[in-house]
C-alpha cells in the first residue's frame, strides 16, 4: 500500500482506493473556507451594528457581535460537512472530501467531533499530527475516525481506455520461437507500449530496443536467431500479433457480463 | 477479453452512474425518489464488481483506475452517517442527556476530583504562603476582581453576558478537545480552573469578603462549574480510551468513544447560555444577597434533579437516545 493511500472495503469486499489529501491542498481549502467564514462574520457584525443603538435590539446585536465568531468557527464546518457529505465549499473547490474510515460520508456526530477538536488543532497540534500521520490526519480526524481524500474529478462520461495499438505492419510474420513463454504481463506491456502516442520516433525506437532486449531474454532466443536481426519495433509488433489470439480471444464471446 | 471490449460492454452502465452522481449535486441523496435510489445502488454495485474484475484481469490499465475513481465518488453518496433530525432534540434534552451524564459517572467523579484537587491546592497555597499569595492567583482573576463589584467593568450587562458565554463555551469545548491529547490538556484545564477558584476563595476569605464574593459566584457558578466538570468528564473519556484502549487499538478506541463524548460535551455546553445570562444579569446586579443565594440554590435543585432523576426507568434502562437519531 502506498504511504498516502486509504483503502476501504465495500460490503461485497471490493477494495476502493482513495488518495489521502496532503497538507498543501488542505491548507488551500482551509484558506477558502476561512474567507467565506470571514464574510459571514462580517455580515453578521454589520447587521449587528446596524441595529445596535436601540434598546433590546441593541442587546441582541451585542450578543451577535460576541457569539458569532465562535459559533461560526465550529458551526460552519460542522453544518457544511454534515449537509454536503463532507465537502465544504473550500474542499469542493480543491476536489477534497471528508470520509469516514469505512468510506461513508460523515454524519453530524463525526462532523461535530472533528470540528470541535479543530479548536485544539488550530494552535498547531493539528499540523504536528498531520506531519506524523501517513494519511495527513489532524487530531480531529483521528478522534472522529475520518480522513480527507482527493476526489478525482469525473473527466468524461466515458471510461478512458488505451487507444488501439498503432501497428505499422499488420501481418504477424513468421512464428517466433518460444512465444509460449510470454504471459499476460508481457502482453500487457506490449499493448501499453504500442498504444502509446506522442512519442518522438527516435525515443520510441530506443524504448523499443530496451523492451525487445528484455523480451528476447524471456524468449530465450539464441544469439544467432533471425529475430535478433529484426528492427526492435517490428519484433514487438509481431510478438503482439502472435500473442493476441491467446490473450484476447474473439470479441464475439459473450463473457460474464451482467444484465443491466 | 481486452480492456476495450470490457469497457465497451459496460460503458453505458458506468455513464449512467456518472450522471446520477452529478445529479446529486449537493452530495446528498435525500431529494431522490426511492426508485432512483434503488437504481443508484444497483449501478454502484455493478461498478464495484466491474472494479473487482478489472483489478483481476487488467491491473494497471486506465480502466481499472477509472473504475476505482467512479466507485470512490459513488460510495460516500450511498453510505452515510446518521443525519441530524431536529425532532430528536426534545427527547435528547429530556432524557438522553441526563442518561448520558449518569452513564459517564466514573469520569464525572474523576473530573470533579481533579477540580477539587485544584481548589484545595490553590486554597492551601494561599493560606500557607500568604507572602506570595499575589503571585499565586492568576492575573486575569485580579483583573476580573478589579472590574468590580461585578463584571460591570466589561461594559454593559448584555455584552458581559455574551462574552462570558462564549468564553465558557470555548473552555468547555477545549476540555473535550483536550481529550484527543490523551486527556492531558483536559486534566490541566480542570486543575487550573480549580486552582483559580481555590486561590481566589482563600484570598477573599483572608480579607473577609466572603459574603459578597460568593454572592457574585453562586447564582451562575452552580451551572458553570457543573458544566466545566461535565465537559472535563468528556475529555477524560477520550483520554481514557487512548490510554487504556482494552482490546482495541488506541485510535479505534478513541473513535469508538468519541460520539458519546461529543454528544455529552455539546449538550452540557449549551447549558452555559443559561449560566452566562445569570452571570451577566443576576450576579453583578444590586439584588439582595439573599436573592442571589436563592437563585443559586434554585438552579442547583433544578439542574441536579434533572441530571440525576430524568429518564430513569424502573425496569431495565432503555438505550441512550442519541443526538443524531
Amino acid at each position: 500500500m502506498l504511504p498516502d493511500l486509504h483503502e476501504i472495503r465495500t460490503a461485497d469486499n471490493v477494495g476502493i482506493g482513495y488518495d489521502a489529501a496532503g497538507i498543501g491542498s488542505r491548507f488551500l481549502a482551509f484558506a477558502i473556507d476561512s474567507v467565506i467564514q470571514g464574510v459571514v462574520i462580517l455580515a453578521a457584525l454589520v447587521v449587528a451594528l446596524a441595529i445596535a443603538p436601540e434598546g433590546v435590539a441593541g442587546s441582541v446585536a451585542i450578543a451577535l457581535f460576541v457569539l458569532v465568531p465562535l459559533l461560526v468557527a465550529v458551526g460552519y464546518y460542522t453544518v457544511a460537512e454534515a449537509l454536503t457529505a463532507g465537502r465544504t465549499p473550500g474542499k469542493r473547490a480543491l476536489g477534497l472530501r471528508v470520509i469516514r474510515l469505512d468510506g461513508g460520508a460523515p454524519g453530524l456526530t463525526e462532523a461535530l467531533v472533528r470540528n470541535i477538536v479543530r479548536l485544539l488543532d488550530m494552535p498547531g497540534f493539528g499540523l504536528v499530527a498531520m506531519f506524523l500521520d501517513r494519511r495527513s490526519r489532524r487530531l480531529g480526524d483521528l478522534a472522529a475516525g475520518t480522513v480527507v481524500v482527493r476526489e478525482r474529478r469525473a473527466s468524461a462520461a466515458v471510461a478512458p481506455v488505451l487507444p488501439p495499438p498503432m501497428l505499422r505492419t499488420p501481418d504477424a510474420g513468421p512464428a517466433i520461437e518460444g512465444v509460449d513463454r510470454l504471459g499476460p504481463a508481457e502482453w500487457s506491456a506490449l499493448r501499453t507500449f504500442l498504444s502509446r502516442q506522442g512519442l518522438h520516433p527516435e525515443q520510441r525506437a530506443r524504448l523499443a530496443e530496451v523492451i525487445a532486449a528484455r523480451l528476447c531474454e524471456r524468449l530465450e532466443l539464441d544469439t544467432t536467431a533471425p529475430e535478433r536481426q529484426w528492427p526492435a519495433e517490428l519484433l514487438l509488433e509481431r510478438l503482439y500479433l502472435q500473442l493476441e489470439p491467446r490473450m484476447a480471444p474473439a470479441p464475439a464471446q459473450p463473457g460474464p457480463g451482467m444484465p443491466v | 477479453m481486452t480492456p476495450e471490449q470490457f469497457a465497451a460492454r459496460r460503458r453505458d452502465s458506468w455513464a449512467e452512474l456518472e450522471r446520477r452522481i452529478a445529479q446529486s449535486r449537493r452530495g446528498a441523496l435525500r431529494s431522490v425518489p426511492a426508485a432512483d435510489l434503488q437504481r443508484f445502488g444497483v449501478l454502484y454495485r455493478h461498478a464495484a464488481s466491474d472494479l473487482a474484475i478489472a483489478r483481476r484481469d487488467f491491473p494497471g490499465e486506465p480502466v481499472a483506475d477509472y473504475l476505482n475513481g467512479l466507485c470512490a465518488r459513488a460510495h460516500p453518496l450511498l453510505y452515510r452517517g446518521r443525519p441530524f433530525r431536529p425532532s430528536s432534540l426534545p427527547a435528547f434534552y429530556a432524557t438522553g442527556l441526563p442518561r448520558a451524564v449518569r452513564a459517564a459517572g466514573p469520569y464525572v467523579a474523576a473530573s470533579l476530583a481533579l477540580s477539587l484537587v485544584g481548589v484545595i491546592a490553590g486554597w492551601l497555597a494561599v493560606r500557607l504562603r500568604p507572602d506570595i499569595a499575589a503571585t499565586l492567583i492568576p492575573d486575569s482573576l485580579f483583573d476580573r476582581m478589579a472590574r468590580g463589584e461585578a463584571n460591570s467593568g466589561v461594559g454593559s450587562a448584555p455584552f458581559a453576558a455574551t462574552f462570558i458565554i462564549q468564553n465558557n463555551i470555548r473552555v468547555a469545548l477545549l476540555c473535550f478537545a483536550g481529550g484527543a491529547l490523551a486527556g492531558s490538556l483536559t486534566v490541566f484545564s480542570l486543575l487550573a480552573n480549580g486552582w483559580m477558584l481555590g486561590t481566589l476563595a482563600a484570598a477573599v476569605h483572608r480579607d473577609g469578603f466572603d459574603r459578597p464574593f460568593w454572592a457574585l459566584i453562586v447564582p451562575h457558578g452552580v451551572i458553570e462549574l457543573s458544566v466545566i466538570v461535565l465537559a472535563g468528564a468528556t475529555g477524560l473519556m477520550l483520554g481514557d480510551a487512548i490510554l487504556r484502549p482494552g482490546l482495541l487499538r488506541r485510535g479505534d478506541a478513541l473513535v469508538a468513544v468519541a460520539p458519546r463524548a461529543v454528544e455529552l460535551a455539546v449538550g452540557v455546553a449549551s447549558l452555559l447560555v443559561i449560566a452566562g445570562l445569570l452571570e451577566g444579569f443576576v450576579s453583578p446586579s444590586d439584588l439582595p444577597i439573599g436573592v442571589k443565594y436563592a437563585v443559586g440554590a434554585t438552579t442547583a435543585v433544578l439542574l441536579y434533579s434533572w441530571l440525576l432523576l430524568s429518564g430513569r426507568s424502573p425496569r431495565r434502562p432503555a438505550p441512550v437516545p442519541q443526538l443524531g437519531g
